[in-house]
């Protein structure tokens, strides 16, 4: 029979790990939980479908397909950017590569809200880039640069390159070099190899940064905000005026779930849609 | 070694707004065109006193959100590998992604109807706990694949050696996760410090963060003490980047 003493001892690692998952639990998981219950219930314990009724319906449904899009832009032509860049890191930079990496990660530990900030030297009605260009002469008038959708995609853009190029540089670090070699000997031209061999083993490279991209750009608040001048309405900005704004919980409780259910749904689709093509492209070559 | 063309654009490109601004906070006008040079703003910086009090309570956040998330995971992570097996812990882990899976909006609002729902009303201490939501999404997976890399044979070596499980966990366990519990305090905190959705939806009136604080003044427009504030974080993000660089390379010399 052990003592009270010796029983706390050998519980020890159940004590220090619980901390923790309650900590998630509580603070993460019950919450979530409760943004389905703000939606849903209008008293205690009465439920009712009417605050989803109210945001059913054509405005609502286009400012999710508008986020949707943007996100789908933005993951995308950063995937596009980012990609001959994590390639030069991982393979071509050698000795110059920890000080690209260190560039790379420093813009993102300035304050978020301060690198907007920084577009609007560049962006304004008398920024530098008008600058540039009315004393060169290549323009009469300033170009209207802010305050529109390019403003806000081109500073996405500019935000969340790191988060893609940094996801495809570990995987493509530990990409072997050899395998081009090879392909290149045994009659492949570089393009084959690429779509064939590099492409696809950096797949959850591609996978996992588009991911990132895609989910931060469609929550995204602060920028439409800035740089949108209040025209367009996203998802994060409607929720946010539902909080704040509106004062009404229930709606943007329900609006949070319906356009989370909706980015969900898109990158399921995609994911299914990705793979599918991936498989017979092979199967019909190989 | 040349670096070609294209990615030298993209790093022309990822840096020009933030170059732009650092020359902006020596303008001694206070618009878009430059009128010559000044410290004026830096001087008014150091006046502005809401700034520091902002920084403070800022401070306040990121540490404790650091102290916090980096022990309960390091505990968790230790515990959960004495009682149970890899498959099972794996379960468990995967409860901290859901950070990484939901959008920061959602965890924000989230949090706040939570809150709102139990009347606790929003202070320093709500953020904190939203802050340490965030950083365990980071800490947790960063030690769990540092603690994957510990040789069982140390452990069990340290054990028959006549160590207890405790003496065990700070002598070997510790100093191995080393690295790893260097990166994940410093990555929380600039996460702490860089988050704006958390602190908006979860902080009080009362309590002001660095964040909130450059939120209202953008909001205002043209701030030029906002770009010397920005330069001094410039900065001082860098030095602390240089010093984490030379902590790690120091740690990684001295293996076990």
């Amino acid at each position: 029979m052990k003592n009270l003493k010796e029983k706390f001892f050998d519980n020890i690692p159940f004590f220090v790990s619980v901390p923790a998952i309650l900590w998630q639990v509580l603070f993460l998981c019950l919450p979530i939980l409760f943004i389905f219950y703000m939606a849903l219930a209008n008293g205690l314990f009465a439920f009712t479908f009417e605050y989803f009724r109210g945001i059913l319906d054509w405005v609502h449904l286009r400012i999710i397909v508008r986020s949707l899009l943007v996100a789908m832009l933005n993951a995308s032509l950063c995937l596009l950017i980012a990609y001959p860049v994590a390639y030069f890191l991982a393979l071509k930079a050698k000795k110059m590569k920890n000080f690209l990496l260190f560039l790379l990660t420093l813009p993102a530990w300035v304050n978020f809200l301060i690198q907007v900030y920084s577009w609007f030297f560049v962006l304004e009605r008398n920024g530098i880039i008008n600058k540039i260009l009315l004393s060169t002469g290549i323009i009469s008038d300033p170009l209207h640069m802010i305050n529109n959708q390019f403003a806000i995609s081109l500073v996405m853009f500019h935000i969340y390159l790191p988060f893609m190029i940094v996801p495809l540089y570990n995987i493509l670090e530990k990409f072997d070099p050899q395998l081009i070699d090879a392909s290149l000997d045994l009659g492949a031209n570089r393009i084959v190899t690429f779509f064939r061999i590099t492409f696809p083993l950096s797949l959850s490279g591609v996978y996992l940064g588009f991911f990132l991209v895609f989910v931060m750009t469609f929550g995204e608040v602060v920028i439409p905000m800035f740089l949108g001048g209040n025209k367009t309405l996203f998802v994060g900005t409607l929720i946010s005026e539902y909080f704040f704004g509106a004062r009404n919980m229930h709606t943007g409780a329900a609006f949070t779930l319906l356009s989370s259910m909706f980015m969900g749904a898109t990158l399921l689709l995609l994911y299914i849609l990705m793979k599918n093509k991936i498989k017979t492209s092979l199967s019909l070559k190989g | 070694m040349r670096l070609p063309i294209f990615v030298s654009l993209v790093y022309l490109f990822l840096y020009l707004p933030i170059i732009v601004l650092v020359i902006f906070s020596f303008n001694s006008g206070d618009s878009y065109s430059w009128s010559g040079f000044t410290l004026q703003w830096y001087r008014e910086l150091f006046q502005t006193k809401e700034i520091w009090s902002a920084l403070i309570n800022s401070l306040i956040v990121g540490g404790s959100a650091v102290i916090l998330s980096v022990a309960l995971s390091v505990f968790m992570i230790w515990g959960l590998h004495q009682k149970l097996t890899a498959q099972k812990i794996n379960y468990l882990i995967s409860l901290f992604y859901i950070t990484m899976i939901v959008p920061d909006i959602v965890i924000a609002t989230s949090l706040l109807v939570f809150f709102y729902f139990f009347h606790v009303s929003f202070s320093l201490a709500t953020l904190i706990v939203g802050h340490t939501i965030l950083g365990l999404g980071f800490a947790v997976p960063i030690i769990y694949s540092r603690y994957k890399e510990l040789d069982k044979r140390v452990v069990e070596a340290s054990l028959d050696l006549g160590a207890s499980d405790l003496q065990t966990f700070f002598y070997v366990i510790v100093p191995f996760l080393y690295p790893a519990l260097l990166s994940s305090a410093l990555t929380v905190f600039i996460v702490s410090l860089d988050d704006f959705l958390i602190s908006f939806f979860c902080a009080g009136a009362s309590s002001q963060t660095l964040s909130l604080y450059i939120f209202a003044v953008i909001r205002q427009g043209l701030s030029p003490i906002l770009n010397a504030l920005s330069t001094l974080i410039l900065v001082g993000s860098s030095l602390l980047v240089f010093i984490f660089t030379f902590l790690k390379l120091k740690s990684s010399s001295r293996k076990l």
